[in-house]
């Protein structure tokens, strides 16, 4: 395998808690990120899963160095960008770029759709203004829009519209790596999956590597080469997509892969969902961070912070039952007489 | 020529009116505007077309209602209302304006710089709340000692009551802004901070600005006639709309139009820019101009 595009090692941001007016003392640490690390591969599609407030979208923003990370490194093509001047950070923001989740947030409404797509190309000093506008009709077209867009305003454009501007945006100075912060869960579903299919399209065209934030599965499913489940800011697993969904090791990546809604009656009623709320990362539990709502949960967990093995944040890995998501425990009660009525119907048809 | 297959024409873009010609689509803001600028052009051309010279009196005619020769009577000296008005109007105007765009400059700048930079938020709204416990008529006083009563202490003791009120609305406009993932957007674009603030922040501050800017205006010639009045600002004989109604007040029982009609020039004045502002914001907001 060659070497990955980007590299991120023990990523962690913290925000101080202050209280007091002049001599302000510092009263704790919000610990959104803590200790993150994966690596992506050029052309690949790396998923963050998790909860809100787990830490994803921090983690997002630090790999841009969108903020400044408190520990920890994030290398693209080697080269560790938390170390970076001025003149190199701007060369790093060429290929590296970001796509944001609420379309209706990330347009500035006073610049037209053309100049919306053409300013990354001004910042970066590319082309000259004819060939610019060139390329701005060039990447409508690729996004699925028409050139004649370009002279319209964002509030003009739907959500799915929007987003569509938003990528084009994006690739306006020929990225390696897009960002893709929850990029369709202010959508419509019959919207998101446009977007998907034309993000997976774009990806096989211009060989983009994405980092693609998500908290819904099936999407995720269906765009992912590889999947990390982020906990209170650290990663509990990390797999290949059809490894994951086909073994989850992590208790809590069970959990939340039994909590993806099924069309199917006989399985409703089947899953215990996860108890209580996510504890604050001002106060992260000790031990394992999921023990507090961890079925399985020994002395061990409560004590040990468990180290990502094998993929896995789990002291438990090895014992758990392989999981799997085959309810053979038959049907439900109400889901077995619902279905008793409606054979009942059929006959009497 | 039919039978080549001519490319399918592409929809046109409907064209979008100019902010202009939206401005100019209401009637309320239209006559504002065409006000505004009768009202500055009459300031301009003071000397041309005032029908007496505003500083002669009359003796013989002192107090008099609006006749023919004097069409919006005499004030206490038998001098013309209407010359004094339209003299007056240069100063009031210039007094107005001046401390508005001197003060709102700098205020906005200030409220930019806290925004935008938060390491110097604290220490510069302090010292904005520090200004703004003083009343802007005790600037007047305060400078007034130091430079002499006149219409520059006037304008610098306005510009500086005006500075911390625009550096509030700027900077509590500018932090919700900044917290739009535009701005996200063109960081991540790498642009400069000076881009990032003139392209992306400024722009989208602007209603609020508008708004303050168009009520302070009001507020401003108000607070300047109330220093002339003091005997800070205009100095006697120098025509100004609110010396001119201060003046006036000593014979509001017998003749009452010496104070009324000037006054009524304040209103209409600050009334026209009111309209005039709130239109332009609405006519430079792109999601109003269809």
């Amino acid at each position: 395998m060659s070497a990955p595009l980007l590299e991120v090692a023990g990523l962690a941001k913290h925000y101080p808690v202050k209280r007091g007016l002049i001599l302000a003392k510092q009263i704790g640490t919000v610990r959104a990120v803590d200790g993150v690390s994966f690596t992506l591969q050029r052309g690949e599609t790396l998923a963050l899963v998790g909860e809100s407030g787990c830490g994803k979208s921090t983690t997002a923003r630090l790999v841009l160095r969108l903020i400044e990370p408190s520990a920890g490194e994030v290398r693209f093509e080697g080269r560790d960008i938390t170390s970076l001047d001025r003149a190199d950070l701007k060369a790093f923001r060429r290929r590296a770029q970001i796509v944001f989740q609420d379309p209706y947030a990330s347009l500035n409404p006073r610049y037209t759709v053309g100049r919306t797509i053409a300013e990354p190309m001004e910042v970066h000093g590319v082309r000259d203004e004819a060939s610019r506008r060139a390329r701005v009709e060039e990447l409508l077209r690729l996004v699925g829009l028409a050139p004649y867009h370009a002279e319209r305003f964002p509030h003009e454009f739907s959500g799915g519209q929007r987003q569509r501007i938003g990528i084009a945006r994006a690739l306006a100075v020929e990225p390696d790596l897009v960002v893709c912060d929850e990029p369709v869960s202010a959508l419509d579903v019959s919207i998101q999956a446009q977007v998907v299919n034309l993000l997976a399209d774009l990806q096989k065209r211009l060989g983009l590597a994405y980092l693609f934030i998500a908290h819904d599965l099936a999407v995720v499913k269906h765009v992912a080469d590889r999947i990390a489940v982020m906990y209170l800011g650290k990663i509990v697993e990390i797999a290949e997509k059809r490894a994951l969904f086909a073994n989850p090791c992590h208790p809590y990546t069970r959990a939340l892969l039994a909590a993806i809604p099924h069309p199917d009656p006989r399985r409703r009623g089947q899953v215990t969902p996860l108890g209580g709320d996510v504890p604050s990362p001002l106060n992260p539990p000790p031990g394992c961070r999921f023990h507090t709502r961890c079925p399985f949960a020994r002395d061990i967990c409560r004590e040990k912070e468990p180290a990502l093995a094998n993929g896995v944040a789990c002291h438990l890995a090895e014992e758990l039952p392989p999981a799997g998501l085959d309810f053979s425990g038959g049907l439900a009660p109400n889901a077995a007489k619902r279905l008793a009525l409606y054979a009942k119907a059929a006959e009497n048809a | 020529m039919s039978a080549t297959a001519a490319p399918a024409a592409l929809p046109e873009a409907p064209r979008r009116p100019s902010p202009l010609r939206m401005l100019l689509r209401d009637a309320a803001a239209a006559a504002s505007l065409v006000f505004v600028v009768l009202v500055v052009l009459a300031a301009l051309l003071a000397d041309v077309i005032s029908p007496h010279d505003p500083f002669a009196t009359d003796l013989m005619a002192i107090m008099q209602p609006p006749s023919a020769q004097y069409w919006l009577g005499t004030d206490g000296q038998g001098r013309d209302i209407l010359s004094r008005m339209i003299h007056g109007l240069r100063v009031t105007l210039g007094m107005g304006l001046a401390s508005l765009v001197a003060g709102g400059l700098l205020g906005a700048l200030i409220g930019f710089m806290a925004a935008f930079y938060k390491r110097l938020d604290g220490l510069l709204m302090r010292l904005m709340d520090m200004l703004l416990s003083f009343p802007a008529i005790l600037f007047g006083l305060a400078l007034a000692a130091i430079f002499g009563p006149g219409l520059v202490s006037v304008v610098i003791a306005l510009s500086i009551a005006t500075v911390p009120l625009m550096a509030r609305i700027v900077r509590g406009a500018a932090l919700v802004v900044m917290g739009l993932d535009y701005i996200e957007a063109a960081r991540a674009i790498g642009m400069s901070d000076a881009r990032l603030i003139l392209r992306h922040v400024a722009p989208n501050c602007l209603s609020p600005i508008f708004v303050f800017a168009t009520l302070r205006l009001g507020q401003v010639i108000l607070l300047g006639s109330a220093l002339s009045f003091l005997g800070l600002g205009a100095q006697p004989p120098t025509a100004e709309l609110g010396a001119m109604a201060a003046q006036g007040r000593n014979f509001l029982f017998i003749a009452p139009h010496i104070s009324v009609i000037p006054s009524l020039g304040i209103f209409a004045i600050v009334l026209a820019f009111n309209v005039l502002g709130d239109a332009l914001r609405d006519a430079l907001d792109p999601k109003l101009r269809i």
